[in-house]
């Protein structure tokens, strides 16, 4: 079964439409990457496969169950209970991580499993722990975030968002905000996660990493899919604007 | 989430408006008067607004500003007293009635009397100019206007005045006259400058300072400031007028002005009346007259 | 007057005074968010009251508010205004004042908020309510101390315009005795007195400021 289906998803802001009729499906354990030029759609895709935006067109499935629809011009959500259930099947990691600076590391991981979803105490900061460890941060459970440096706070952030056991997670950018000399850290976490055959989306312009991380990329312009595939498809690909944005990415 | 804020916030504004209105609610209908000696005298005009009418009266409500000396202040223990609230106990003791001493800011006097807070202004309360305003009992202090001088300063007559600034307390009978075309507009008009003070504390303390140079008060609280201030100040011979004290009750308030009337007669009688007086050393000013 | 007597009268103006004090900050500052909320209400005629509510708490004097919330219901209603509702007046007068320069002062923090906390407060399942409890609220009263420590040093000195309907607190009070002995000594000891108060808000202020700055 599809874990996340987009049907024709359009959205537009003002007059300009962003996304114009994208359909795209991931199954259990797939990671798919997300690339394309500044602008062209990739992160309101992912905003709108959480629901951060609403949709004007199209629908989203979560295992089947329909997330978002269109009744008329608005767009339609399933009532509280399911919604709740829904949202706990993703996780999303920002770009500018997001944490909240009045917790601490631990509480930021803690706070949601053990108050939203009510889960036990003392089992959320056993995972918590083991999560942390995984990712190099075990030293840290008691500091801030603005204790941390920026590769550690995304870090934390990831730990934070896999606490709540979501089926998929989305990367919204992840190493964007980071300095060159952090995204590695990352990176290497995220890799560890593909090990652990975790599904993922990512938007991502880190290209040797999409290459070589992903089973499946989506190459977007201009608010549609231009191109799908294997990373060796799409990558070798002879499509003139991925030659293009492929250009720009080794003159930096 | 926004409509159960917007709710919670709405039914706090109700409880506070609430809250306003239910200290405001009680017995808050005027009775109709019941006129016994002087029913066909002056029920025409007033329809009556006295609460006491039906109830047996308990207590006397005066309103008085507390920085008054010497008809109304604090003593040496922190009490109020003076001329006028003893004189008010005095009414009170023969009425059985309780005294209640209200200190009042005397900008508001008027919507205090109106709204029944206070039962009447006894307080050095200059009738002239205000007739008409209160219902006023017999004038028991005659009270001229006067200007106090620094002894030195050679200020002899009104004419010496002009150009000079003339300090005086704000919302007072003297700056009532010196605002009125018929009293003392024109003489207020030749001063450099009118000063208005809050209080007498401080126009004392700048006529001392030479930042003004003449005061206008009552004569009774001149005279109350210059013997505890000492050498230093004097009472200019010509007088700004002449005027008189009486007690002012809310207009149409005869019944509860007829009482007090009366109960001063009768202090005036046994000689309690004089005795106050002298005690705030008044005996030269007082002025009631038996009936 | 003794100097002993004089500081008993004024020691009672004080408590007064004090009582304002905290009567006003308990109930304006809870006051302040709801009025915030309505500020900030999507609904357009919602927010236009509250806007035109603060703009007149803010644009008339303080003092004038406070009488027309003790005579007003006199003369708009006839209604008794005697007994208690004189205090109840300088409270509820005082409450909606600064609840009106607290709504702007809670408006803009929870206005500097970024959008971040709320989509990753989402994203993680927290609810509009929770969200704004445990993830907004905290780190705006931490933006805002400050600006409300300025507000309530103002309160402490504006208690004394409770003058304005004849209740006896600190200020008050000294004005009598310097009337009456002619004297300037209880204005020095009222300032004292005002200057020692604010130096405790000050103090506390600025302990709770330290306590909050664990993160920035």
């Amino acid at each position: 079964m599809n874990l996340l289906e987009m049907n024709h998803i359009r959205k537009t802001f003002d007059d300009l439409e962003v996304i114009k009729d994208i359909s795209l499906s991931v199954k259990e354990g797939e990671i798919l990457s997300i690339i394309g030029p500044s602008g062209s759609g990739k992160s309101t895709l992912l905003r709108c496969a959480t629901m951060l935006e609403e949709i004007d067109g199209g629908e989203i499935l979560y295992m089947g169950e329909r997330a978002a629809w269109m009744e008329g011009k608005k767009a339609c959500h399933p009532g509280k209970a399911q919604m709740k259930r829904l949202q706990e099947y993703f996780g999303l990691v920002f770009q500018s991580f997001n944490l909240f600076p009045h917790y601490s590391v631990m509480k930021n991981l803690t706070d949601a499993p053990i108050n939203i979803q009510k889960r036990n105490k003392e089992e959320v900061y056993r995972e918590a722990r083991e999560l942390l460890a995984k990712m190099g941060l075990e030293d840290k459970e008691d500091a801030y975030p603005c204790q941390l440096s920026g590769g550690q706070c995304q870090r934390v952030a990831i730990a934070r968002a896999l606490a709540l056991n979501p089926k998929i997670m989305f990367f919204d950018e992840p190493t964007s905000a980071l300095d060159p000399e952090l995204t590695g850290e990352v990176l290497k976490v995220i890799r560890s996660l593909a090990d652990l055959h975790i599904t993922m989306v990512i938007v991502t312009h880190e290209m040797s990493f999409a290459r070589e991380i992903s089973d499946r990329v989506i190459f977007m312009d201009k608010g549609v899919v231009a191109l799908e595939g294997t990373p060796e498809e799409v990558f070798t690909s002879s499509h003139n604007r991925m030659q293009e944005f492929l250009g720009k990415f080794r003159q930096h | 989430m926004k409509k159960k804020l917007i709710s919670m916030m709405l039914t706090a504004v109700m409880a506070f408006s609430l809250l306003a209105g239910c200290g405001a609610k009680e017995e808050a209908e005027p009775e109709a008067q019941e006129n016994t000696a002087q029913a066909d005298k002056e029920q025409a005009e007033e329809p009556a607004e006295q609460e006491e009418s039906s109830e047996e009266k308990t207590t006397f409500t005066v309103g008085f500003d507390a920085e008054y000396p010497p008809y109304g202040y604090m003593d040496e223990n922190g009490e109020y007293t003076g001329f006028d609230l003893e004189l008010a106990q005095a009414v009170c003791d023969l009425e059985g009635w309780e005294l209640v001493k209200t200190p009042i800011s005397w900008d508001s006097k008027d919507m205090e009397l109106e709204s029944g807070t206070i039962d009447c202004i006894w307080n050095g309360f200059t009738m002239n100019g205000r007739e008409d305003d209160y219902t006023w009992s017999d004038p028991y202090v005659d009270n001229s206007q006067v200007m106090v001088v620094a002894e030195n300063s050679g200020i002899e007559t009104f004419d010496d005045l002009a150009g000079k600034v003339v300090g005086v307390q704000a919302a007072s009978a003297a700056l009532q006259l010196l605002q009125d075309e018929e009293g003392q507009k024109a003489l207020a008009d030749t001063f450099g400058a009118l000063q208005e003070f809050a209080d007498y504390n401080s126009a004392f303390v700048e006529l001392q300072a030479g930042s003004v140079q003449a005061v206008a008060m009552d004569i009774g609280v001149a005279q109350y400031q210059i013997k505890t201030r000492g050498e230093g100040f004097k009472i200019m011979d010509e007088k700004l007028n002449s005027e008189k004290y009486a007690i002012g009750f809310k207009l149409g308030n005869e019944e509860l002005r007829d009482k007090v009337n009366a109960d001063l007669q009768t202090l005036l009688a046994d000689g309690t009346f004089d005795e106050l007086a002298e005690k705030y050393e008044l005996s030269d000013m007082v002025c009631l007259e038996a009936k | 007057m003794e100097f002993s007597v004089m500081l008993g009268q004024l020691a009672e103006g004080m408590v007064k005074s004090i009582g304002i004090f905290a009567l006003t900050l308990l109930f304006s500052l809870p006051l302040g968010l709801l009025v915030s909320f309505g500020r900030m209400a999507k609904n357009r005629v919602i927010s236009t009251v509250f806007k035109i509510y603060i703009s007149i708490m803010r644009g008339t004097p303080l003092m004038l508010q406070l009488l027309v919330v003790f005579y007003g219901p006199f003369y708009l209603f006839g209604a008794n205004i005697g007994g208690m509702y004189r205090f109840i007046a300088i409270i509820l007068g005082f409450s909606l004042n600064y609840a009106a320069y607290f709504a702007e002062i809670y408006r803009s923090g929870i206005e500097s908020m970024p959008r971040g906390q709320y989509e990753a407060a989402k994203v993680l399942g927290y609810n509009g309510r929770q969200t704004f409890l445990k993830i907004i609220l905290p780190q705006v009263i931490k933006r805002i101390l400050p600006a409300v420590t300025n507000e309530v040093i103002t309160l402490v000195k504006d208690t004394s315009l409770a003058f304005a309907l004849a209740y006896m607190e600190m200020f008050t009070v000294a004005k009598q005795i310097a009337a009456a002995n002619t004297t300037f000594m209880p204005f020095v000891v009222a300032g004292v007195f005002y200057y020692v108060f604010n130096l405790l808000v000050a103090v506390v202020m600025e302990a709770i400021e330290k306590k909050l700055n664990y993160y920035h």
